[in-house]
């Protein structure tokens, strides 16, 4: 959910764009994180925990908590909260921890 | 590799002070960020800046942040590295960055490190669960991508992050269900405590979180009271956690720079002298990697720490390294917490802290006493301002607002003092109170002028409910006069029977 208008605050968002969600065609403004734009459309849960398998989801949003790693464009532990969405994105969760060896 | 006379790491607000105190002395500085944009926590915050004239008080966070990266950004003595993380330092003085997904090498001649700080959370079954957020996330969600966090939040935390942001999520058309906190009493400033509970937010003093509800999201969330353990639970979406933060300090650690557990300061921190030097050749810090604090003392860190760096390369002093320190210094008066914090780091070694008096019921609510209301009431005036500003807060727009120099103050820590003879009831300090704690009571005309940031504004003439300091409705009434702001602290003038007076402190339009 986006905020329409505010008190305070006028938001400049960038245009919109196409990108993937667990092969789903999804939207979001381009410019704002992969966070931003998949929190904005009800989707929270974005890897499992290590060793608990539990699911996980933001936390910080600056980058440093690893809660929101996410396989982008086939690049395993991205932080999404810090990641700008570009057009055509392949945002997948990762299941339990991403590879940096690419299995074919 | 690339030369520079000074590199800064971090483009918050410590950072840029920093980055534009040195560049403004003609050195080349190199400014790292590891996100896309400039302005760290600064550019979330939408609520007014305590302080004096001189710090911008007064000012919006966001328009302050928007006017150092302005600056930043026309100067030409600053090479900007944005989405730019710097990985490490080596012992010839190289520090290497990540540019652009590339590894890059740089040799300043010195360092100031500015990284911020990071939330801390709390231990509580299924803390985990999507829907627990840190107050910083919450607010880059709102604030800067305009994404609303949730429908229903629960903060837990009352110091002035979880107050402040418990006012921007409400402004934001978020319901707040309540403000949880484990102490007795209330941690953040009092004035920000009763702008919340006016909207009718409840703060839960003496409890604590036990448990978040729900399978793959919150759903819910267990509180307790401390001493009688009687549980409570509260639907929610959103468990918004402002419960303190801690140094970033991976980089100063990397760097072998001194540490030292400083709970007061956020946990560990680096070593430094009063110049923002640490125990490293070169190093410095500034701003909440220091030690947490807040914005105001951080940007004048930044600016410290910039100044005194490019002083050892120049050899030139500026005097405004002393007058930093001294603001510094004003600025800390009453925060017993930091400055016997910065004691254990063997500064501020004679500085002495007004004392903060307990301010009883207030301190533990929000909401001023009617005694205390009635201390501060004129009682032959007609129109007149009333400053339920009962807490020493560095902070005075107030006093420079009145044309008739109505209100005083001793210092900057004071609290301010009516002359009820000379006020004439104009409103200026009801729009400049970065507390939004002055409104206007007019017995004649019977209404209330009030500060006002929440949308829909309301038209002169409509019917408005009018809320007392806990958020009851005491009664509908007409507003009378709309001043809309350009800073967006708009005053409404509500009509108010007699016996309302002295209570109403907040309208709500009923559409």
């Amino acid at each position: 959910m986006r905020i329409q208008e505010h008190p305070i605050l006028e938001f400049k968002r960038g245009r919109k764009v196409k990108f993937y969600f667990e092969d789903q065609e999804v939207w979001g403004y381009e410019g704002e994180t992969i966070a931003a734009a998949l929190h904005a459309l009800g989707i929270w849960e974005y890897r499992e925990g290590l060793k608990t398998g539990r699911a996980r989801g933001l936390f910080c949003a600056i980058g440093h908590c690893s809660s929101c790693l996410m396989n982008v464009n086939g690049v395993p532990n991205t932080r999404i909260c810090i990641t700008p969405l570009k057009e055509g994105m392949i945002v997948k969760k990762q299941k339990p921890k991403g590879d940096l060896i690419e299995k074919v | 590799m690339r030369k520079y006379d000074v590199l800064v790491i971090g483009g918050g607000p410590a950072g840029i002070s920093a980055a534009l105190a040195t560049a403004k002395k003609n050195l080349n500085v190199a400014l790292f960020e590891e996100k896309e944009i400039l302005g760290g926590q600064l550019i979330k915050q939408t609520h007014k800046f305590f302080g004096s004239k001189d710090e911008s008080a007064g000012t919006r966070g966001i328009y302050i942040a928007r006017k150092l990266i302005n600056e930043v950004e026309n100067n030409k003595n600053i090479d900007l590295y944005l989405n730019s993380m710097v990985m490490g330092y080596y012992e010839d003085g190289v520090i290497t960055a990540l540019v652009e997904g590339k590894m890059e090498k740089f040799l300043p001649k010195k360092v100031i490190i500015a990284t911020g700080a990071f939330e801390k959370s709390l231990p509580f079954e299924n803390n985990d669960l999507p829907g627990v957020f840190g107050a910083g996330a919450v607010q880059t969600l709102m604030n800067i991508y305009g994404v609303l966090p949730g429908k229903d939040v629960l903060m837990i935390g009352s110091g002035n992050i979880g107050l402040i942001v418990s006012y921007q999520l409400a402004q934001a058309g978020v319901n707040v269900k309540g403000i949880v906190e484990i102490s007795e009493k209330i941690g953040g400033y009092l004035v920000h405590a009763s702008k919340v509970r006016r909207l009718g937010i409840p703060i839960y003093t003496r409890h604590t979180i036990v448990k978040a509800i729900g399978e793959k999201k919150v759903k819910g969330a267990i509180i307790e009271n401390i001493e009688t353990k009687e549980k409570k639970e509260i639907s929610c979406d959103v468990i918004c956690l402002a419960t303190g933060l801690m140094p970033l300090s991976d980089i100063i650690n990397q760097i072998k720079c001194e540490m030292k557990y400083i709970p007061e300061l956020g946990g560990y921190v680096p070593v430094r002298d009063e110049n923002m030097k640490t125990s490293v050749e070169n190093i410095f810090v500034a701003g909440d990697s220091a030690g947490i604090e807040e914005a105001t003392a951080a940007m004048l860190e930044g600016e410290l720490s910039g100044l005194y760096a490019s002083y050892e390369i120049t050899n030139i002093f500026d005097d405004r390294i002393n007058k930093i320190k001294k603001r510094l210094k004003d600025l800390r008066k009453t925060s017993l917490k930091i400055v016997n914090g910065l004691k254990k780091l063997n500064l501020y070694t004679d500085f002495n802290v007004d004392s903060q008096e307990d301010l009883k019921e207030l301190h533990r609510t929000g909401i001023p006493e009617i005694e205390r209301i009635s201390q501060i009431t004129p009682k032959n005036s007609n129109r007149y301002a009333i400053m339920e500003c009962f807490q020493k807060i560095p902070c005075n727009p107030c006093v420079s607002s009145c044309p008739t120099n109505a209100i005083s103050m001793d210092s900057l820590n004071d609290i301010p003092k009516l002359d009820a003879d000379k006020c004439i009831g104009c409103g200026n300090c009801v729009a400049v109170c970065p507390g939004l704690a002055i409104f206007v009571i007019d017995k004649q005309k019977e209404s209330v002028l009030l500060p006002y940031e929440f949308l829909p504004i309301p038209e002169k003439g409509e019917l408005v409910d009018v809320l007392d300091r806990s958020g009851n409705v005491l009664e509908r009434n007409t507003v009378l006069n709309v001043r809309k702001m350009k800073d967006k602290t708009n005053l409404v003038e509500v009509k108010v029977s007699k016996e309302n007076l002295k209570n109403v402190r907040h309208i709500r339009v009923v559409k």
